[in-house]
């Protein structure tokens, strides 16, 4: 049999040094903003029941069963079990929280497109509000992440109810509108029109076509208004516009900016939607929104929202370039005698700030070639 | 300003696309003497275009190495996950057929159906559309010899004459979809640079339009 030594899983790899350096970087960034903003970390298991995952399907986790039977899955989103532990463990806390988290993310995407099926994610959860100043909050969070770790980036706010609420009008089958659905979340537009196609001309249909060219500035309320009819989509337009103009006071210029036919993935999300994208990365690095649905399944009503960004994404395509952490000291002992010595004196320097690295090399000739190597400057001999 | 990227199907569709750029007033000049190359520069260093085969577009397209894609719909309805589809260029035009042996009834009897097809998704998805469960077989070369030598009842594939079909007594039973060139983008390029992509859209679409027109 072939063992699969030397190679990792597709869809995964290692991390190395300056790698490592600009994720922590990224996170360090970002946390920051995070915990200033007075949102608390969290951790939750890697593994979980697939029950709690029903709104993703199926073929995009990663499954094995526990010892009883029941199916676990490799934590293919962050939000489910935030909300799972939400109603279970923070009954009594003072509402709204602010959560935050620091961890990957595992999708079993289609093998040899070259995506990660590891995401590093960190997000936040403002959970136990609703309306517009929770909105409000989460966006410019949201802004403020972005504008501390790149100087280019695009966020687009929506709405999730659009496209739902036409969708829903849709004089089509069940089926058919999830698999409308589908196409609508994973952006293959031309699917979704020759699915439009084999449907009866109806307003709605239209309505659903036109939506995804709706992205830009304010003028796209003007242009949305002229054929959306259905009453639930007007509202949630006027929300939208009602929030994009309040939002202006920030002058972020075109890094703010709106798509109408912005859906997210999950079909948790019930109001505010939105997504960000860095030059030079083909997906979106950070998406979120309102996802007050979410708590319907474990029977109780609550308003949340929150977002989830990429983080290596970022990371491979930050600007940042850290510096090699090399030590100034390589602390050699000369005999046998002396190895204590040198690693107290070694110890000394690393306390009082010094980057000091003791041989493992017993040969001096060996051991100066290695800092030569390594390009640390100086080698004292104890 | 960095040029935006466009992947160019190689051979027919990239001859079009190459005309249309040329009636925009584009300079070619380097894609008619590529050589070799397979980046090559148009108009005054505006736009960069990559050759590639047709899946390949939609691949390089998907992951936003490059900005915009000229690629055939039955490339898209095969491979196409993510991207947007912005325009219909209106040429290389031609259509998915299910074709049989002449004179042999394709739906004749319970006995499950065999389909051999380079398009495997497009086949799977007409006969799911008419409740019918087939047997698929993926073919890398010429189709038209699956049902000739009896590996199978009937083959989906592209028809443009219908004289391949014809020299081999084979006959289309029924025509699947009409199939054209599309102009695609990244969803994350249609965002960042949404003023020249839109500008670009504008004036090929405006050009397209009058060329159907006096078709007709």
């Amino acid at each position: 049999m072939k063992r699969n030594l030397r190679i990792t899983p597709e869809g995964t790899k290692d991390y190395l040094f300056k790698e490592c350096t600009a994720v922590n970087y990224v996170c360090k960034k970002i946390t920051k903003v995070f915990e200033n903003h007075q949102f608390h970390q969290v951790i939750t298991p890697a593994l979980e029941y697939y029950d709690l995952f029903s709104s993703i399907r199926a073929e995009d986790m990663f499954k094995t069963t526990d010892n009883t039977g029941n199916i676990v899955v490799v934590r293919p989103d962050s939000t489910l079990p935030i909300a799972r532990m939400v109603t279970t463990r923070l009954q009594n806390e003072v509402f709204p929280v602010r959560l935050y988290y620091n961890q990957a993310v595992y999708r079993n995407n289609p093998s040899l497109t070259g995506r990660s099926n590891e995401i590093m994610q960190l997000g936040v959860e403002l959970i136990g509000s609703s309306g517009k100043r929770a909105d409000l909050e989460i966006i410019t969070t949201a802004v403020e992440s972005m504008q501390s770790v790149c100087d280019d980036f695009r966020l687009e706010i929506g709405h999730s109810m659009l496209f739902n609420a036409l969708a829903d009008e849709l004089d089509a089958d069940e089926e058919t509108k999830d698999i409308i659905k589908t196409y609508i979340e994973n952006k293959n537009y031309s699917a979704l029109n020759d699915i439009l196609d084999k449907l009866p001309k109806s307003e709605t249909a239209t309505a659903i076509r036109k939506l995804p060219s709706l992205f830009g500035g304010d003028e796209v309320f003007a242009q949305a208004e002229k054929f959306i009819k259905s009453e639930r989509a007007l509202e949630a337009l006027a929300y939208l516009k009602d929030l994009y103009s309040t939002l202006s006071v920030l002058n972020l210029g075109d890094k703010l900016s709106l798509d109408l036919g912005l859906v997210q993935r999950n079909e948790y999300y019930s109001g505010i939607v939105f997504s960000g994208y860095i030059p030079g990365c083909g997906d979106s690095v950070i998406s979120g929104g309102r996802y007050d649905k979410i708590f319907n399944m474990f029977d109780c009503e609550m308003g949340a929202a929150g977002f989830a960004i990429n983080v290596n994404f970022i990371a491979e395509k930050s600007k940042h370039s850290p510096k090699k952490n090399i030590a100034e000291v390589l602390v050699f002992a000369k005999s046998d005698e002396t190895i204590m010595d040198a690693i107290t004196y070694t110890s000394q320097l690393v306390k009082s700030g010094v980057k000091a690295q003791f041989s493992i090399l017993s040969d001096e000739k060996e051991a100066r070639e290695f800092a030569e190597r390594l390009k640390i400057k100086r080698v004292e001999v104890i | 300003m960095k040029p935006l990227r466009i992947a160019l199907t190689k051979g027919r569709l990239e001859k079009k696309t190459v005309e249309l750029f040329e009636k925009l007033g584009y300079n070619c000049d380097e894609i008619h003497n590529k050589g070799r190359r397979l980046i090559l520069s148009v108009g005054d260093g505006q736009f960069e275009v990559v050759l590639a085969k047709a899946a390949d577009v939609i691949t390089y397209v998907e992951h936003g190495v490059c900005d915009l894609g000229v690629v055939g719909k039955d490339t898209i309805l095969e491979n196409g996950t993510s991207f947007y589809e912005l325009l219909d260029l209106g040429f290389g035009k031609c259509r998915f057929a299910l074709a049989c042996r002449k004179g042999h009834d394709f739906y004749h009897g319970y006995g499950a159906k065999t389909v051999a097809t380079k398009y495997p998704n497009v086949t799977r998805a007409f006969f799911e559309g008419k409740n019918m469960d087939v047997r698929v077989i993926k073919i890398e070369g010429s189709v038209e010899l699956a049902p000739l030598v009896g590996l199978a009842d009937g083959i989906v594939d592209i028809v443009e004459t219908g004289s391949t079909l014809v020299a081999n007594n084979l006959e289309v039973k029924e025509y699947v979809t009409n199939i054209s060139a599309r102009l695609i983008a990244n969803t994350a390029s249609l965002k960042l640079r949404k003023r020249e992509i839109e500008d670009l859209v504008n004036k090929m679409e405006a050009l397209t339009s009058d060329d159907n027109n006096s078709n007709s």
